[in-house]
């Protein structure tokens, strides 16, 4: 019954999707507003759809129906009651649903937020959102359907496997449930971590987020209205996406850190590849509309990146979700290649096609020129230059190089970490650089002189700062040189923030605690921004630290010996082998001491999980014990150890410097990413109109 | 005898103890020489983790997608540390273990490319694009500075100015 309930609401929420998309373009066209209305409303409903779609599958999933397919690819009796509702984006077919999902539920709050103010765009926009959803829909239906049962067919051989179909075939009888839920295989390990349970949403949202901005971005096109409207309407929507994106990334490295074994974080993995470029990107949009929304500049730049964003979000679900990154010819055998591939690229083409045709007709030309090099506008174009050449750097060294060696050489040449640290490593320099001066640059031009002032106080901060890292260990002069690049872009962020506030207490009418409560009240974008690239700066000093100072050994140890590493003493004491988890699973827990210099002992316990009915290869791992501090983690991973009584094991150590900083500067990332998206303060309707007027004055 | 003349017992006795003491040096002899080998590796240095990941860090797991040979826990990765290992104890240095698993299992072990060409095509590509991009916005801000303005641009003294302008007009908006 869930199986059909499931399969029906998809269908329909498909032929919505189909409907929406004829009705809004025709009534757009033929200005036909019951058609138009018609369209929106059918839009509207693919949400609540696909909402039943969805819970259709969670109910299989927490009433154990394992003859539904996925149910069984994922769960196993044993699997706990959080687990089975994480499993709904545990693989391929229900996390390309839960995406569907996501994307109505974005097109839904566009469509119903938008559609007074923006009434021209809309019908486009519904057609745009719609047609994008309609695909993945139509990818779920037809190619990868969570609600496909097993079936016994009466002419299935006595030791084949049983296969499986969205329908119920002629005369065909339902495998037993008790075989079926033996034989269940259960969520894969990998995804048994809170990390990896929240970060697939996150990214979800961040990519189903981008669509909207793109969606608003060719309306204009479409419709012809190529003002600041299609900005003004999307740049909350951006900085959410983009927000989203960001935890996804930032929860895939420390799942990545807690559970892969390795010490690390990242890795330049083409699948974490794949979501970086559109983070990259996005970034270089959400700068750069900036210039369009303040100067009226850089039109067609906007669009190209916001096409940008969009083509790499689905070229990045391609290639993870195809086998692309496995190999050039893999992705052909899934059943989702050559749609997907097809899809990206007829969109791309689509939409740059559109952009052409409207800056052939001259609507996108600058209101402004550049006034000087040293412009804030100037410095955000070198910024966009900096973040679409790591974006196509990265696409080259996981996609690019790889697919051409192997479609026109013998071989499929893989670019690993060392090439990208080798060459994405004078960007960030360069990206950092201009963190650190392009805020203290004004609109329109200004001197080098004037620039060269307001610089004076972050650099000096910058060298203190410098001359104490010294001090504390940093002595080469790669790792100065980092941290100070990295540094400054740190105090200029904070150097702005004060300079604002101080500013307002002139004339003693406000205290300085007042005054920055008040100037982020004032400007939450620009102060929100200031925020993140503090953020960006205390992520910078981790990745520094944790990079130029590991340390890193592999010891045997008897039980009772201790062994020493950097200013960490650790014992190991013994073994625990052979415990059983709730969820089935056999740990294998080491008990260690650990002491820092001068400071207290811990006990943490490094161990190897084993899941007996999980697939071969997928079925064990090795979760680390660390001793945390904001100074950095010692990391401990249990390696081997004598099979009998555990009298001895090995243990692979680590100490990783600064390593939390990451994880604190994303936290600070994401503060001022939502004071830069909280609405402001509403002003009267008077003083909103002159402060508009002022504004362009000023400006 | 000796000359026709027959041995009186304590010359027995130091024939055979002479007879006794050859064959026992012969047996040490044989023994020494069987032995040698195992005294020799008895007398290579062991061969520690660290010693044996330095180099394992530089390789990648031909079968596993994107993990160096050090963290690798597949059987074949084990096995292939333990190539490492004895290889080093044979006095192998990591160069040559290095170059041995490259003629084994290609360039796929290693992170970049050591065909001269494709090395060059795999490094110096991303900088063209870099360079490319760059170009591409120097040119743009050169075109744009070369055509006419359709608004002129006011020189603003100072960002904090400019602001505190805005600012004590926004205060006094709000006052009234």
């Amino acid at each position: 019954m869930l199986a059909e309930i499931g399969l029906s609401a998809l269908t329909l929420a498909f032929c919505a999707a189909i409907y929406a998309i004829g009705a809004s373009v025709y009534g757009a066209r033929r200005h036909r507003e019951p058609f138009v209305i018609s369209g929106r409303n059918a839009a509207l409903l693919t949400f609540p759809l696909l909402l039943v779609a969805s819970f259709a599958l969670l109910a299989a999933l927490l009433t154990q129906q394992y003859q539904i397919t996925y149910v069984w690819q994922v769960t196993d009796p044993n699997t706990p009651l959080f687990y089975r509702i994480t499993a709904l984006w545990g693989s391929q077919q229900g996390s390309l649903l839960f995406w569907c999902l996501i994307m109505s539920l974005f097109a839904f709050i566009a469509t119903m937020v938008n559609w007074r103010t923006n009434r021209p765009l809309m019908p486009y926009v519904v057609a745009y959102t719609m047609a994008t959803l309609a695909f993945f829909i139509g990818l779920v239906l037809f190619l990868e359907n969570p609600f496909s049962r097993y079936w016994i067919t009466p002419d299935l051989a006595a030791n084949a496997s049983v296969p499986s179909y969205a329908f119920i075939p002629l005369n065909a009888v339902a495998p037993s449930a008790q075989s079926l839920a033996q034989s269940a295989h259960g969520l894969n390990p990998l995804l048994r971590h809170f990390g990896m349970i929240i970060h697939p949403p996150m990214l979800y949202f961040g990519f189903t987020g981008m669509v909207i901005p793109f969606a608003f971005a060719m309306a204009a096109l479409a419709s012809g209205d190529l003002s600041t409207n299609w900005i003004k309407a999307t740049r909350r929507w951006a900085l959410i996406a983009w927000l989203f994106l960001s935890l996804g990334l930032l929860l895939g490295g420390r799942w990545a850190y807690d559970v892969l074994g390795w010490g690390g974080y990242w890795g330049w993995d083409p699948v974490e590849n794949a979501a970086f470029i559109p983070w990259l990107v996005g970034t270089a949009f959400l700068h750069s509309v900036m210039i369009q929304e303040k100067r009226g500049m850089l039109k067609v730049w906007n669009m190209f990146l916001v096409i940008f964003t969009f083509s790499a979000v689905i070229f990045g679900t391609f290639a993870t979700r195809s086998g692309l990154v496995d190999s050039v010819h893999s992705f052909a055998q899934s059943t989702i290649g050559v749609p997907m591939f097809l899809f990206w690229g007829g969109m791309t083409i689509i939409s740059v096609a559109l952009i052409l045709w409207r800056w052939n007709q001259g609507r996108l030309r600058s209101d402004r020129a550049f006034a000087g090099l040293l412009s804030r506008e100037t410095l955000f174009v070198l910024n966009n230059v900096v973040f679409v050449a790591l974006a196509l750097t990265t696409f080259w060294g996981s996609f690019g190089y790889p697919i051409l060696t192997e479609l026109f050489g013998s071989i499929q040449g893989t670019l690993r970490q060392e090439y990208f640290q080798m060459v994405t490593t004078p960007l960030f320099v360069a990206l950092f650089l201009l963190m650190g001066v392009a805020p203290l640059a004004a609109w329109g031009a200004m001197s080098a002189r004037r620039l060269g002032r307001a610089m004076l106080v972050p650099l000096v901060l910058t060298g203190i700062a410098l001359i104490a890292a010294y001090f504390l260990g940093a002595k080469t002069l790669g790792a100065l040189f980092g941290y100070g690049v990295v540094l400054l872009a740190g105090f200029v962020a904070l150097y702005e923030i004060y300079r604002g506030a101080e500013a307002r207490t002139r004339g003693g009418k406000e205290s300085l605690p007042l005054a920055f409560v008040r100037l982020f009240a004032r400007n939450r974008r620009r102060y929100g921004g200031f925020i993140v690239h503090l953020g960006i700066t205390i992520i910078g000093i981790g990745v520094l630290g944790s990079t130029l100072f590991q340390l890193e050994t592999q010891r045997t140890l008897a039980a009772g010996e201790s062994t020493r590493l950097g200013q960490y003493t650790m014992t190991y004491n013994r073994l625990l082998p052979g415990q059983i988890a709730e969820d089935g699973r056999l740990m294998d827990i080491a008990e260690v001491s650990v002491t820092r210099d001068g400071g207290s002992t811990v006990q943490i316990r490094p161990r190897h999980d084993w899941y007996p009915q999980a697939a071969t290869g997928m079925n064990q791992m090795n979760i680390a014990g660390s001793y945390s501090s904001l100074e950095g983690d010692f990391y401990v991973l249990l390696s081997g150890w004598s099979q009998s009584d555990g009298a001895s094991a090995t243990f692979k150590l680590y100490v990783n410097p600064l390593i939390n900083l990451i994880w604190w500067g994303g936290l600070i990332l994401i503060l001022g990413t939502v004071i830069s998206v909280a609405p402001s303060e509403r002003l009267p309707a008077s003083v909103r109109e002159r402060a508009g007027v002022r504004a362009g004055a000023v400006a | 005898m000796e000359n026709g003349v027959q041995l009186n017992a304590p010359t027995k006795t130091r024939f055979y103890a002479s007879i006794g003491l050859w064959l026992t040096a012969a047996l040490l002899g044989v023994l020494l020489v069987a032995a040698l080998p195992s005294i020799a590796q008895e007398s290579t240095q062991p061969v520690t983790f660290d010693q044996v990941n330095e180099i394992a860090r530089q390789l990648y797991c031909p079968v596993c997608p994107n993990e160096t040979l050090d963290t690798c826990q597949t059987q074949a990765c084990i096995q292939w540390r333990d190539e490492i290992r004895d290889q080093v104890s044979q006095g192998e240095t990591p160069q040559q273990v290095i170059d041995s698993f490259v003629r084994r299992y290609g360039d796929r072990v290693l992170g970049t490319p050591q065909d001269p060409a494709l090395r060059a095509l795999s490094l110096i590509t991303p900088f063209l694009i870099a360079g490319l991009a760059l170009v591409v916005g120097v040119f743009t801000f050169l075109r744009w500075r070369g055509r006419p303005r359709l608004e002129q641009t006011a020189a603003p003294s100072g960002t904090t100015n400019a602001n505190d302008n805005y600012r004590q007009q926004l205060e006094r908006d709000l006052r009234e």
